[in-house]
């Protein structure tokens, strides 16, 4: 059958077919799912992946703020082993990392088994629980900055005056605790996230379950065990490593509470980055000093999506 | 004290004509080119400083000049850091601003891209007889003046006249020794002092270099590179700050900038390094704050003390940035010319009542010094500033030295014990060497 055409009128045929691949693409799963996400991968292209390689490069060379410097290979990365500073921080970077991170397991975990019963105004401790992970990092650093200040700590005229203690905690004086101090700081804000995060797992498991057990006369702590446990670890395990990979990278609470002091003792390596980098004009060096954490976070980032793709197959 | 803000309110033709009978130097009656830069545009980068005043004045000679000239002019503000990211920013990107507020390390990380005003420095030179050693360390690289300074902010011994008096010390001391004698007093009645040994940007460099120097200590020789910190002077220096630090209010190793500020208006500390904030804060409240009153009635200014090497004193020196990028230089010339003229000059530094002194020897003699005699010593600190990377000049190493606090915990490691003076000094020294070894490539 053939199609009669008017010269000048649009062809109507030609307009059936063009719509017709349109819908086609539209209907079919796969491009529909690479013409959603493309706008993401662009964005995550320009603002993430562009300015990472950008990073690599000037880790590489002797750039600084006013000289586009040269190629030195690894001589950033050798060199900064020699700065007792630079390993006094990755020390630091670790144990601010392992310690905030078991706080926010427990008390986030625990929270969160908390928050799953039923009790009154349930909902509204739920949504008070969120309020250090919602309130500007700067702003909650300031109050704990005052709460930890060498002369007019809140916590110490609590103690002093309580009559237990004669003097307080040196909270940002002493080396070890004021690491303690800045790691305590993070985990506070970190709470939320897991307990939250966790809850929401809580929630999905099947409460049959749970009457199943207790007919087999499971008690409560096996019920967690076998029951909790096993269902929510997929969702623990993915907030455990969000956390992680956000607590590594901290900067903005050490630097808002100690600038890295005392003597070095709380300096991190996105803080030391800052210092070396952007303060000190010296970017090659800063840039390395902030490369330092990709090895840890790969790491973690590639397990992940290893486990994600093992549950999704299986 | 609350200042007229009409003195503040600065307008060029009224000066101008005021200056008819100056000298006819160029920076007495600027000269605008007028029509020339009609539609042109130029950017200023500035923070905010402690005076209020001087940054309306700031506002108000850009009004002007951009009403006199034709540009348009913009100043944009920055707090803190901000303002050197967004130098840095516009270092690396070409683009974004023709001038900033920045300081002396500045003109050294950022030589290569800025423009040589080595005419106008010596311009201004003659007119206000000739700039300090300083000024020059601040401002020149390779014998040309790649910035040209604004001021120091000098840091003086703020000391309560009540409690040393109730110490039996009846003045503050003129030595080192005197100090730590004053110090045990004070501590022994329960008025500690304090020095900053915190990673504070400000104090923590102004309270610790003039120690080091002070007892002959430096960091490198004069060719800028070479570590010299590992001396009997720097030995001395530390022995002295780990003996007189048990006498201090615990918890000076945690101070910010903010902290000692704190500690002296709560009566807590007798005495501690600082500008004069901490009085023209506590003069602008006494009328209504009791307490505030109290400050003023009872606390003075002091100089260094005097040590074996001499009297020193160590402040940030804010200098004024012109950029090589910059599509506006005859803009940015005409501003800086605005900014050293004598109708302007003067007038914002006695503004500032010695918040921030420009470092021009001429300045002695002339009327730019507050009437309140507690603000008088200010006028000998101003000639006895030294940079930091001394014996050499303020270079990128001593800015990297500086930023990492390398100094101020050479002495805090050896006060709190953590390390032995001499060992505080060798760990120092390594630390010194490993970036003059990583930036000599740069």
């Amino acid at each position: 059958m053939g199609s009669s055409t008017t010269a000048g009128a649009p062809n109507r045929s030609t307009r059936t077919v063009r719509r017709s691949r349109l819908s086609d693409l539209v209907d079919s799963e796969r491009s529909l799912g690479y013409l959603l996400v493309a706008p993401v991968v662009l964005l995550l292209l320009v603002l993430v992946a562009y300015p990472f390689f950008v990073a690599i490069g000037y880790a590489l060379s002797d750039r600084t703020l006013a000289d586009p410097g040269v190629f030195v290979g690894l001589e950033n990365f050798v060199l900064l082993w020699e700065s007792s500073i630079y390993r006094q921080t990755v020390r630091n970077t670790f144990i601010f990392t392992a310690g905030s991170v078991a706080i926010r397991l427990v008390l986030g975990v625990g929270l969160a088994l908390l928050l799953n019963e039923s009790f009154r105004f349930r909902r509204a401790v739920r949504a008070a629980i969120l309020l250090p992970w919602i309130v500007p990092t700067v702003l909650g650093t300031m109050a704990w900055l005052w709460m930890f200040n060498p002369n007019f700590s809140v916590l110490n005229y609590i103690l002093v005056q309580s009559g237990l203690m004669e003097h307080g905690f040196n909270w940002l004086t002493d080396p070890d605790l004021a690491l303690f101090s800045v790691l305590l700081v993070n985990a506070w804000r970190g709470v939320p996230f897991m307990a939250i995060t966790v809850l929401a797992g809580l929630q999905a498991i099947p409460h049959d379950l749970y009457d199943a057990s207790a007919i087999d006369g499971a008690g409560k702590f096996q019920r967690f065990r076998y029951v909790t446990l096993p269902l929510v670890m997929p969702v623990l395990l993915t907030a455990l490593v969000l956390s992680i990979i956000w607590t590594f990278s901290d900067f903005g609470i050490v630097y808002g509470l100690t600038k890295g002091g005392p003597m070095n003792a709380t300096h991190v390596l996105a803080t030391l980055s800052y210092q070396t980098g952007l303060a000190s004009g010296n970017i090659g060096e800063g840039a390395a000093i902030s490369l330092t954490m990709l090895p840890v976070l790969l790491v973690l980032i590639i397990w992940q999506l290893r486990r994600i793709r093992r549950s999704t197959v299986a | 004290m609350t200042q007229d803000r009409s003195q503040a309110h600065v307008s060029r033709r009224k000066l101008l004509a005021g200056a008819a009978a100056a000298p006819a130097l160029s920076l007495a009656t600027p000269s605008i080119a007028q029509g020339t830069l009609k539609g042109t545009k130029l950017t200023i980068l500035a923070g905010q400083w402690y005076v209020p005043q001087t940054n309306t004045m700031l506002d108000q000679l850009a009004a002007d000049l951009a009403r006199d000239s034709g540009m348009e002019i913009r100043v944009e503000r920055f707090a803190g850091d901000e303002l050197m990211t967004k130098t840095a920013s516009v270092i690396g990107t070409g683009r974004g601003a023709d001038l900033a507020v920045g300081v002396e390390f500045d003109t050294y990380v950022y030589a290569a891209k800025l423009n040589d005003v080595t005419d106008l420095a010596d311009e201004v030179g003659k007119n206000y007889g000739g700039w300090m050693d300083a000024a020059k360390a601040a401002s020149m690289v390779g014998g040309r003046w790649k910035s040209l300074p604004i001021g120091q902010a000098p840091a003086a011994w703020n000391w309560r006249t009540d409690m040393f008096r109730a110490a039996g010390v009846d003045k503050f001391p003129d030595t080192f020794a005197g100090l730590l004698d004053a110090a045990k007093k004070l501590h022994a009645k329960g008025t500690p002092i304090g020095m900053t040994l915190g990673h504070a940007s400000g104090d923590g460099r102004s309270t610790n270099y003039p120690v080091l120097w002070a007892f002959g200590g430096k960091e490198f020789e004069a060719d800028g590179r070479t570590v010299a910190i590992n001396s009997p002077g720097t030995l001395a220096a530390v022995e002295w700050y780990k003996e007189i630090y048990q006498y201090f209010i615990p918890g000076t190793t945690a101070w910010l900038d903010p902290d000692n500020n704190q500690a002296f208006l709560a009566s807590k500390v007798s005495a501690t390094v600082n500008v004069n904030t901490i009085y023209l804060a506590s003069r602008a409240a006494a009328a209504t704050d009791a307490a505030r009153k109290n400050i003023v009635d009872n606390m003075d200014h002091a100089n260094w003390p005097s040590g074996p090497a001499g009297r020193f004193a160590n402040y940030n020196i804010n200098v004024w940035l012109p950029f090589a990028s910059s599509p506006n230089k005859a803009g940015q010339r005409e501003f800086l010319k605005a900014w050293y003229s004598r109708t302007f000059l003067p007038k914002w530094t006695k503004v500032g009542q010695s918040y921030f002194i420009p470092q021009l020897a001429g300045f002695d003699s002339e009327d730019v010094w507050p009437e309140d005699p507690k603000l008088k010593i200010f006028r000998d600190l101003n000639k006895i500033n030294r940079l930091p990377g001394y014996g050499g000049p303020p270079t990128p190493v001593a800015a990297e030295a500086v930023n990492k606090y390398i100094l101020v915990d050479m002495f805090a490691k050896a006060c709190t014990g953590q390390l032995t003076p001499r060992d505080a000094v060798a760990w120092a020294e390594k630390e010194y060497q490993q970036i003059a070894r990583r930036r000599s490539r740069t």
